[in-house]
């Protein structure tokens, strides 16, 4: 069979609009790629910024909670002092060198220890620059502030000796740390809290417990009374970790946070 | 004088009318070498045509000659193109060495009296996997390019319908060249070769205007 000279022009005038369709699918379909890589651009972009915002919160909430520390001890603790060493000063009676050399020694010591106070509480001063100790050592001497109430049995594990710097994401942790442990002081009424700090398989792993009262997660969390756990979730999510919680009324609280580190 | 005045001389003309605009200061060396070329391809369109219809004489050889600028200057501009993401200098060196030597045989077995379509051919082929590798490189580029003002995305847009499009009369060559169909005053070739250049010029004058206003912008910025 021969085919005529119309069918031959029918035939090639097909195929080249059939090869003129294809560079035109081609191209729409490189620039619906291209919009969805600016899409994604633009969310690694916004992810970037709440993470450097949420970094920007803790570090605030770490300073804040610093001062709130600080403006506790002056109060409870120092005021104290100074004040029972005036009242000290002021009973001194002359007339009487016995007794006067009994109370100068009393305001003596009670100076002492006032300036040691001081001095311990210049320390937490510079834990505003907590972190650049390390999140072993920021962890360390948080615990050793609360210790000192004598408050809490405090028991305190890590198999880490080193840990290599990531200043975001150990503020974060940080964080998360003193906001679990100063709800566990404000709610839990408990006896003893006991800290474990693992490094295993590139995973950080925190867990905090405590003996206290507990609560109803699932309840507390519905009810949004517990604004900390949304933080705490959140947080955690944006540093790509977990967080577990295994609580239940007068059964103590313990609180699992896994992350990549 | 109105024998001149054809679609493919108007479509280049006006081409080059717009390259001259938007790319004389362009301080690009290839984007403005576009105008040589193109200048380069409206004289070969019109000597092309004073051959065959003037003066009775096959203007095969013409586009033989012109074949070998339209290699070396696409091959040219793909290389800076790709440039901005990866350098393949030995990639041209060697793609021009195998288009002269696939050239000079075909001229040789015409006897340099025919056109080179098989080179031709397989210059239509290559240039189709230039851009096909060019949207590659977009594509994993992590820098993100509006697209629908980006000027080398619209030049190879042009460049790739231009010789994916062509594939098929490249096919059937042989047959369209003796195309004496009566019901149709010219050939099927001429008639599809129309349609690609309209495309080609279009794309590629709208990749100067996005040049020019991407050189507008970036001074105006500065």
């Amino acid at each position: 069979m021969q085919i005529s000279s119309k069918e031959v022009f029918f035939l090639i005038s097909l195929i080249t609009i059939i090869f003129l369709m294809a560079p035109l699918f081609l191209m729409v379909y490189v620039n619906l790629y291209n919009r969805r890589k600016k899409k994604h651009i633009e969310e690694t972009a916004s992810l970037k910024r709440s993470f450097e915002n949420e970094l920007l919160k803790s570090q605030m909430e770490v300073q804040e909670q610093t001062l709130k520390t600080i403006a506790y001890d002056l109060h409870d603790n120092i005021g104290q002092l100074l004040g029972l060493t005036i009242i000290t000063l002021g009973s001194i009676k002359i007339d009487d060198p016995v007794k006067a050399t009994e109370k100068i020694a009393a305001a003596e010591d009670l100076a002492k220890r006032s300036v040691k106070e001081i001095r311990a509480l210049s320390r937490l001063l510079h834990g505003e620059e907590l972190i650049s100790r390390g999140l072993i050592g920021a962890i360390a001497f948080e615990l050793d502030w609360v210790g000192k109430s004598q408050l809490y049995k405090i028991s305190y594990h890590s198999n880490i000796k080193t840990l290599p710097a990531k200043a975001g994401i150990e503020t974060m942790i940080f964080r998360l740390f003193q906001e679990t442990l100063h709800n566990i002081i404000r709610h839990a009424k408990a006896l003893e809290i006991m800290i474990n700090l693992d490094f295993i398989n590139d995973q950080l792993i925190l867990s905090i417990a405590d003996d206290g009262i507990g609560f109803d997660f699932t309840e507390t969390r519905e009810l949004h009374k517990g604004m900390g756990l949304q933080n705490i979730q959140k947080r955690v999510a944006m540093i790509g970790g977990t967080v577990t919680f295994d609580t239940a009324p007068g059964k103590g609280t313990t609180i699992t946070i896994a992350t990549p580190y | 004088m109105t024998l001149y005045f054809t679609v493919n001389t108007i479509i280049e003309f006006s081409c080059l009318l717009v390259a001259c605009l938007c790319l004389y200061k362009e301080k690009d060396p290839i984007w403005r070498l576009s105008i040589l070329y193109l200048l380069f391809t409206c004289f070969t369109e019109v000597s092309a045509i004073h051959l065959r219809k003037v003066l009775h004489q096959s203007n095969l050889y013409l586009y033989n000659v012109f074949l070998l600028v339209e290699c070396g200057f696409i091959s040219t501009f793909f290389y800076f193109l790709y440039k901005k993401y990866v350098n393949k200098s030995k990639w041209l060196i060697g793609w021009l060495s195998l288009f002269a030597l696939f050239y000079t045989l075909e001229l040789i077995s015409n006897n340099f009296l025919n056109f080179t379509f098989k080179t031709a051919s397989a210059l239509s082929v290559a240039f189709v996997l230039a851009s096909l590798y060019f949207y590659y490189l977009i594509l994993k580029d992590e820098k993100f390019e509006r697209l629908s003002i980006y000027p080398p995305f619209w030049w190879v847009n042009g460049t790739l319908i231009f010789y994916f499009g062509s594939t098929s009369t490249n096919i059937f060559f042989d047959y369209l060249i003796q195309d004496q169909i009566s019901i149709f005053p010219q050939s099927i070739r001429y008639r599809i070769f129309n349609i690609l250049n309209v495309l080609l010029y279009c794309c590629w004058s709208y990749a100067f205007l996005c040049k020019y206003l991407q050189r507008k912008s970036s001074s105006s910025s500065v």
